[in-house]
């Protein structure tokens, strides 16, 4: 009889607990709307940030209102775990007088969390992120971009990283035509490979709600970095194709970006990146006219310009280590 | 009741100590032990099945509450600027007029209105222009020279359209976690038009009655192998844009527009047929980035349940 009855005093002990932790969860939950529902709303940018309160259940919420009413409250509890929506937190008496709730006395308005703690943590994280994308600018060439980023993020906001990435190419309709309607061949050098190391900064931070019923949270951040990249010229006679030479540039790049929070690990990015390209292209006058009978020659004799490449980049953020824990309470 | 025995705890030890190591467990022990099993199985039980039951109080909820309705049956007028962005030939500046009204939150049907202020000649036009000869130097009869070319390229003047704009996402952002603004994002569409000429038409016939020439002696096309692209060009306007609250009446509204209709930016002979005519209109994607401020009336927005 011994043994069962310390079985069941273990039991006792453990499903109290267990209920105790579950009760302040849940009543953390049911008290918060009415908090949320008792604050004015922020008229300084519309859609104030205590709108951004999630639902009240209507069946464990009770009005602030109705609980001002005198009686003896339990005491207020404050917990790490505190979610979007709970600004603060109350309990209610739940004896048989006037529903009562009254904030915690520890706490004052400083201590309402206006802006929830961020969805997703990075620092101290890697991001190994493919991605793929084209060039926007041209109209005469486009490149198709395949490769990948890997980034440290020092803290939350600012990153380190290098980039790799190969290039297709597509010449457009336009260059065609420039042929027919002009009886002009344009000059052009295509892209292979390229390669910087990025520095990042992320100042932009918000939510969405899609039609008021799910909330996504996204960053937009700004980069810049320092590379190479390898570009060859296009003959514009293919008979010269042996002139063709190539070229190793170095390539400074700044971009814009986003970044949406899908998972604890993943992320769905958008970039727009221009790469400040100073590039040798074939010499104005025809080869052969010109003596030329070397691709040496030919970079020799090669004109330069400065090339915008604004490359439109989307890919998928991994983050390692796949989990982040908050290290404040909020 | 020999189990009383039990209450003696003297006799209770020593009867234990002297069992043997294979003794069997005394029946009523056993009884006893399942039943506060079975109690505590049942005591568990019961709440999880009825938590299992239970349905979220969030369930139907909307995302958020008292939300402010920055768009729901207000009008939005506003105007700004905008430029192009893939024009072969020039980059123009437009003065942007806009109008609508939002019948709903989500909903919403626009006009507005680009015209052009400036058209500024692409690096393209001056690299392309400069390699043409300046006066005839025997070159081929579809080759012109610079003025002849320069002559029939494509300017826009006024871009008109109406649109259905589809506003799903809304919410609000922070720059650098002390500005904090509401926006949202949409997507538009609707009909549109684009009124174009040629940089100069004096010399040019209209693309749509140009009589082809004879061949020439070498039984070539005979041309003309350029006309004048005018007049309002209809097609069909789409894009996407986001609104940026500064407060309740007012916001910065940006778009990325496409408007697709026939032309011919170089007014020239693009389908190999010897003569520049209408058959040399194709359609073509005109994209367009504008910058407006709007405002909305009435000044305060409605709150949401």
């Amino acid at each position: 009889m011994k043994r069962p009855a310390i079985c069941f005093f273990v039991w006792v002990a453990i499903v109290g607990w267990a209920a105790t932790g579950h009760a302040k969860k849940g009543g953390g939950k049911a008290a918060a709307p009415a908090a949320a529902a008792d604050q004015p709303a922020d008229s300084s940018a519309g859609g104030g940030d205590s709108g951004d309160q999630k639902a009240a259940p209507a069946d464990d919420a009770k009005p602030a209102a109705g609980g001002k009413a005198g009686g003896a409250a339990a005491a207020p509890s404050e917990s790490l775990e505190a979610e979007e929506g709970q600004p603060a937190k109350v309990e209610e008496d739940i004896g048989g007088g006037p529903k009562v709730v009254r904030p915690s006395s520890t706490l004052s308005w400083s201590d309402i969390v206006v802006v929830p703690r961020k969805r997703f943590l990075k620092g101290g994280r890697f991001e190994f992120q493919p991605f793929t994308g084209m060039s926007v600018n041209d109209s005469l060439i486009r490149h198709y971009v395949f490769g990948a980023d890997l980034n440290f993020y020092l803290t939350d906001v600012f990153w380190i990283g290098v980039q790799g990435q190969y290039f297709l190419k597509q010449l457009t309709n336009q260059e065609e035509l420039v042929g027919l309607e002009y009886n002009r061949a344009p000059t052009l050098n295509k892209y292979l490979y390229g390669g910087s190391l990025n520095f990042g900064y992320v100042p932009l931070y918000g939510k969405f709600a899609l039609f008021n019923r799910s909330i996504m949270h996204w960053e937009m951040w700004a980069s810049a970095g320092v590379g190479v990249t390898i570009t060859k010229v296009i003959p514009r006679d293919p008979a010269n194709d042996s002139l063709a030479f190539q070229n190793t540039d170095l390539t400074p790049n700044v971009g814009i970006g986003s970044r949406f929070f899908l998972f604890d690990w993943l992320t769905v990015n958008f970039a727009l990146r221009d790469y400040i390209v100073p590039d040798k292209f074939e010499p104005i006058n025809d080869g052969a006219a010109a003596g030329i009978t070397t691709a040496d020659q030919a970079k020799a004799n090669a004109h330069s310009a400065l090339v915008n490449n604004l490359m439109f980049y989307v890919g998928a953020g991994i983050y390692l280590p796949t989990k982040f824990q908050y290290k404040t309470p909020r | 009741m020999n189990l009383n025995a039990d209450l003696n705890l003297q006799a209770t030890r020593r009867s234990t100590k002297d069992k043997p190591m294979n003794m069997k467990p005394n029946c009523g022990h056993r009884r006893s032990r399942l039943s506060a099993l079975l109690v505590a199985l049942a005591l568990t039980a019961v709440p999880l099945a009825a938590q299992a039951q239970r349905k979220s109080p969030l369930a139907d909820a909307p995302a958020i509450r008292k939300r402010f309705e920055l768009r729901a049956t207000r009008l939005e007028v506003g105007a700004g600027f905008g430029t192009t962005l893939n024009q072969d030939f020039y980059h123009t500046m437009f003065l942007n007029l806009k109008i609508g009204f939002h019948i709903t939150d989500w909903l919403s049907l626009s006009a507005f209105g680009g015209f052009a202020v400036a058209n500024i000649a692409t690096t393209f036009q001056n690299d392309l222009v400069n390699s043409l000869y300046a006066a005839d130097m025997g070159q081929p009869p579809n080759e012109p020279l610079r003025d002849a070319a320069k002559a029939s390229m494509q300017k826009i003047s006024s871009i008109l359209g109406a649109q259905l704009e589809f506003t799903p996402f809304t919410g609000k952002y922070s720059l650098a976690g002390k500005m904090f603004a509401n926006y949202d994002f949409y997507v538009f569409g609707g009909p549109g038009l684009l009124n174009v000429a040629p940089t100069d038409g004096s010399s040019l016939t209209d693309c749509g009655s140009v009589m082809a020439a004879p061949p020439t002696a070498s039984g070539g096309p005979g041309g003309p192998f350029s006309c004048k692209v005018s007049g309002a060009k209809f097609g069909a306007n789409f894009g996407v844009g986001l609104h940026s609250y500064f407060n309740e009446w007012m916001a910065l509204n940006v778009e990325l527009r496409d408007i697709m209709a026939q032309l011919n930016p170089s007014g020239r002979d693009n389908n190999g047929d010897g003569v520049a005519n209408a058959n040399d209109l194709t359609w073509s994607h005109t994209f367009m980035v504008t910058a407006n401020i709007v405002f909305y009336l009435p000044s305060t927005a409605s709150i949401s349940p």
